[in-house]
């Protein structure tokens, strides 16, 4: 048996805890620090230059960044490549949430690889008017919203399914409110970084 | 001595029961069964299992077990066997329970029970209403345990096509036929179980599976061993009449407080209330069959005039008839459309079981050495009537007896197959092969299912609930008629890759022998007993036929004889329903 | 609206090598017919719309009361048993027959569905027993757990579960619903209990449990209405604990 074979299970479940923990808690930090974009310029660049100064640094964008992100990203092109799609046949809620899953898993990779190379390691620093240029092309505005509510599925969907995958959630009742939970998960996520994708 | 091996032809609960047994003395055994085996027909037995479990503090013991099938049976069963399988039956189930069969329990967690037809007790296990096919998983799990260890092959999707006898008249192994190769090959083996269930096809529509032709049953007999009790056919008195089937639904709606009623002066008439008040609605189900026969026949008060009655369960609490009968509800519900729990349920009798089947002895062997049958298809253990919830106990039972029965035959043996001459088995292989051929190229005009529904026609309209002595006349003079047409068959499919259409030519032959049987059985017998019922003769005569009929293969067809049946336990008495007529409760002398 | 054919379309193919191919036949209509009766009604004069004498059509079946699982198929692009497809409750127009796509056709509509059995050895889908002789009394059960089991039990092994779940194809080893419902329910029997982490780790590699992806459409096929998505999510929880506790303990 491969390494790939015998630690299937490990690698399976760290692919479905990663995604949340720390990609997803990353997620809403990096939510947290851009909504004060929301408040002034003049905050963003603060919050945004105090991130950069926080000690280890590399150490944790490495380590609970990058590749947590990577790790889940990869392995997560796999799960998408092992389905065989038939929302047409049978088009039930959960298996068009499946679907979508799947779809906005790939979204979400190929934005956040643009995003990355082209912020992080842009050579340029991070700041409010940095940003606010990238998005004053409506053509890119779009794409960062297409982009960024993908991401905002993916995650929501994703602790639906992080509940019954950990065997937290069993019954069916207690998947149907952790269903609801997560959409609105989903809904108030979404508005909340459109209205700061709008901001800048 | 070479290694030896055991064919099991039959993967329902007997079949299964038995290779279980066998297996663990640690002989291999080739299981043969038309479809996987976890699809068998034992599967559809639906109320329940009986067993003197006492867990009702009703002082319930395996002698009144054993009276109440006897008296059932309307006493033409052979009493020790019969004695024997009720002092089994608590083992049995307590062994299936360990199996994994999630049979209902009770508050405190113990194996509940639930009244059935024919009895005063509560003496039925049950896994909701689908006990069967809860049994059968069992055993087909543990028999998949024994696969995955190597003692077990099975050879799921063959067609037992005739046994392997050789000049000593030993049976030495068979001859099967693959159905989607279509290839024809022997199977050796030093014994050969036969437990191939009813033959329910004979008639057409029943509660049975299309796979119950009795094909095997017939093979065999036309090669000698002789099929008993033929004409003890039982009629299920609450079927759901289906264009395509006849669905059952379970005595357990009865056991369980359902009630059958139609309408008379405008009034409901529980009739089954009215006329055996002792029993009510939990007679057994000859007497039921026969009391909706004539409400519906002779009276004409079927329900909107057609054949069929109520049977009620709307008075019944919707939790507990889910718990207890969830499975048979969703069947109704499925086929019909109407919600049982609200709406009483339309039934008429169907045909349902057969009593008689496969000559055995008391070890379940045939008169041939070698070749053993168990199951629904032997005759064993039901007399004239099956009590309801009995024939899992007698499948189950029938596998324990003869498993070991075998193994005995084994150990006595002086030679193996591998020793028997090579010629044997090419003859019966060539024998097999050139009837193949010969059907392969039928090229008349009649079809073979319209021809079997004409025959089905005709056993359900004659040889069913009552029977006239000039009827079944006709009726087997039909029969030689079908048989002459059977000749003008023309086949519809030319392939030689899974062709149905051959192997249910040659099936239909084997359900006209066995018509022959059933027919004549039921015209020699001039009586009235359990489920054989002749108007002309309307009471049962002890004197001249408290017999077993034996039926021997000839060319010109069946020749009888008759057999003493082994009264040893109880004195028979009239079987009455009406008032409490049991004398159960004696102890044997 | 009352028809007065029943009109099918069949995809036949006649061998496992061969390419498929559509036929149309029509039968007249009668009152409280199925998809079964149907077939059983076109093998008495196998001809198709076009007039031609063609061999009867193949297809498996031996109940006709939806417990064997046996005449499973694609009835209008859904999986179920052709015998409880009742032709009254169809939509009007044309009836599509189709084999099972997961499974490989063995000729028109069978499948051979082996693997499902397969699958069973492999997560040891028994009871240990001593052996079949009486011992006595079984254990007790719960009521209430056992309601649960006995839900569980009811699998007909008939594969409408795989059909439907995406995740069961040919670049996937998924085993699907079937097999791993069995874990669950073997591991709530009383005795089936003692020998829980074998079949836990049998299903924990790939192929296992982990490759469900939670779009729950075997529970919505699932003609028997068996709460799988109760069931795996039960699984979960027991080889989650069993990864982690296994561990400790080594």
């Amino acid at each position: 048996m491969s390494f790939f074979e015998r630690h299937y299970f490990l690698i399976r479940k760290l692919h479905v805890i990663s995604g949340v923990l720390p990609v997803g808690v990353f997620l809403l930090i990096h939510l947290t620090v851009n909504s004060y974009a929301l408040v002034s310029p003049e905050v963003y660049n603060q919050r945004a230059a105090f991130m950069k100064e926080l000690p280890f640094l590399t150490f944790m964008e490495i380590f609970l960044i990058f590749l947590p992100i990577l790790y889940h990203g990869l392995f997560g092109l796999y799960v998408v490549y092992i389905a065989k799609n038939n929302v047409l046949k049978f088009s039930y809620s959960r298996n068009w949430a499946f679907y979508l899953q799947r779809i906005t898993a790939v979204i979400t990779f190929a934005f956040l690889i643009y995003h990355v190379l082209t912020t992080r390691f842009s050579g340029n620093e991070i700041t409010y008017d940095f940003m606010s240029n990238i998005l004053a092309k409506p053509g890119m505005l779009a794409f960062y919203i297409f982009g960024v509510v993908s991401a905002m599925y993916h995650l929501a969907n994703g602790l639906w399914a992080f509940f019954i995958d950990l065997g937290i959630t069993i019954g069916p009742n207690a998947q149907r409110v952790v269903a609801v939970a997560s959409s609105i998960v989903f809904v108030v996520l979404s508005i909340l970084s459109v209205q700061i994708l709008l901001a800048f | 001595m070479a290694k030896q091996k055991v064919i099991v032809v039959g993967g329902g609960l007997s079949g299964l029961m038995a290779t279980i047994k066998i297996v663990e003395q640690g002989i291999p055994v080739d299981l043969i069964s038309l479809v996987p085996v976890k699809r068998s027909h034992s599967i559809c037995a639906q109320g329940g299992i009986n067993a003197a479990l006492d867990t009702k503090g009703q002082n319930d013991s395996t002698w009144e077990h054993f009276y109440d099938t006897i008296y059932g049976g309307d006493f033409l069963a052979n009493q020790p066997p019969v004695k024997a399988m009720c002092d089994a039956a608590p083992g049995i189930i307590h062994y299936m329970a360990r199996a994994g069969v999630m049979f209902n329990r009770t508050p405190e967690g113990h194996l509940d029970l639930r009244l059935f037809g024919g009895v005063k007790k509560r003496r039925t296990a049950f896994a909701g209403a689908t006990t069967g096919q809860q049994l059968l998983y069992a055993c087909d799990e543990q028999v998949r345990r024994y696969e995955a260890k190597g003692l077990v092959t099975k050879y799921e999707g063959w067609e037992f096509l005739s046994a392997v006898i050789d000049e000593n008249r030993i049976c030495r192994g068979i001859v099967a036929q693959n159905l989607t190769t279509m290839e024809i090959r022997v199977f050796k083996g030093e014994a050969v179980l036969i437990a191939t269930g009813g033959a329910g096809m004979i008639y057409g529509k029943s509660t049975n599976s299309t796979i119950n032709t009795g094909s095997a049953a017939s093979s065999i007999y036309q090669q000698g061993v002789p099929f008993a009790n033929g004409e003890f056919v039982q009629i299920h008195p609450t079927g759901m009449i289906g264009d395509d089937k006849h669905r059952l639904m379970s005595e357990a709606a009865r056991g369980e407080g359902g009630r059958i009623w139609t309408y008379k002066d405008g009034k409901p008439w529980y009739f089954l209330e009215e006329w055996y008040p002792a029993y009510g609605n939990t007679v057994p189900r000859d007497i039921a069959a026969r009391a909706i026969y004539k409400v519906c026949v002779e009276m004409g008060l079927g329900i909107d005039g057609k054949n069929q009655v109520y049977l009620d369960l709307t008075h019944l609490d919707s939790k507990f008839l889910e718990t207890r009968l969830g499975g048979i509800l969703e069947i109704y519900q499925n086929f019909q459309g109407d919600d049982p729990k609200k709406v009483p349920m339309k039934i008429f009798p169907a045909i349902h079981y057969f009593m008689g089947g496969i000559h055995v002895d008391w070890k379940h062997r045939t008169e041939i050495p070698g070749l053993f049958a168990s199951g629904e298809c032997d005759y064993m253990y039901h007399g004239a009537n099956r009590l309801g919830a009995n024939s899992l106990l007698s499948a189950l039972y029938s596998g324990t007896v003869v498993g070991p029965s075998i193994v005995e035959y084994l150990k006595n043996m002086d030679k193996t197959s591998l020793d028997v001459k090579s010629t044997v088995f090419e003859s019966q292989l060539k024998l097999e092969e050139e009837k193949y051929r010969k059907i392969c190229q039928m090229s008349g005009k009649e079809n073979p299912y319209k021809l079997h529904e004409e025959m089905g026609d005709i056993m359900r309209e004659n040889v069913g609930i009552v029977r006239y002595n000039k009827k079944l006349k006709e009726t087997d003079e039909k029969l030689q008629e079908f048989m002459e047409r059977y000749k003008n068959i023309g086949v519809s499919d030319n392939s030689q890759w899974t062709n149905q259409d051959i192997v249910f030519i040659r099936q239909l032959w084997n359900m006209m022998e066995l018509a022959r049987v059933i027919t004549l059985g039921a015209y020699y017998r001039n009586e009235s007993r359990g489920s054989h019922y002749k108007p002309e003769f309307d009471k049962r005569d002890d004197e001249n036929w408290l017999k077993t009929t034996k039926a021997y293969w000839t060319e010109k067809g069946p020749r009888f004889e008759y057999e003493e049946v082994d009264i040893s336990l109880v004195k028979p008495v009239p079987r009455v329903y009406d008032v409490d007529g049991r004398q159960g409760k004696k102890e044997a002398k | 609206m009352v028809r007065e054919h029943i009109h099918l379309k069949i995809k036949r193919q006649n061998d496992p090598q061969s390419q498929p191919y559509w036929e149309e036949f029509k039968v007249p209509y009668r009152p409280n017919q199925n998809v079964v009766s149907i077939l059983m009604e076109i093998r008495k004069n196998p001809v198709n719309t076009k007039g031609q004498k063609v061999a009867p059509v193949v297809w498996e079946c031996n109940c006709l009361e939806e417990v064997c699982g046996a005449c499973t198929m694609l009835i209008n692009g859904t999986p179920r048993q052709a015998c409880s497809a009742l032709i009254d409750k169809l939509p009007d127009g044309v009836i599509v027959l189709e084999p099972l796509t997961k499974f490989p056709v063995v000729r028109d509509l069978m499948v051979d569905r082996q693997f499902m059995f397969e699958n069973l050895k492999k997560v040891k889908a028994w009871v240990e027993t001593d052996g079949c002789f009486d011992l006595g009394r079984p254990p007790i059960m719960n009521e209430r757990e056992r309601q649960f089991a006995y839900e569980l039990s009811r699998c007909m092994t008939c594969g409408c579960c795989l059909e439907a779940c995406p995740n069961v194809n040919s670049k996937s080893p998924f085993m699907g619903a079937q097999a791993l419902s069995q874990v669950t329910l073997f591991n709530m029997h009383p005795i089936g209990k003692m020998n829980r982490e074998e079949r836990l780790e049998a299903v924990m590699g790939r192929g296992g449990i982990v490759d469900c992806g939670n779009s729950q459409n075997c529970v919505r096929v699932c003609p028997k209405h068996i709460p799988l998505e109760k069931s795996l999510a039960q699984l979960n929880k027991e080889t989650t604990l069993h990864g982690i506790l296994g561990w400790l303990k080594k």
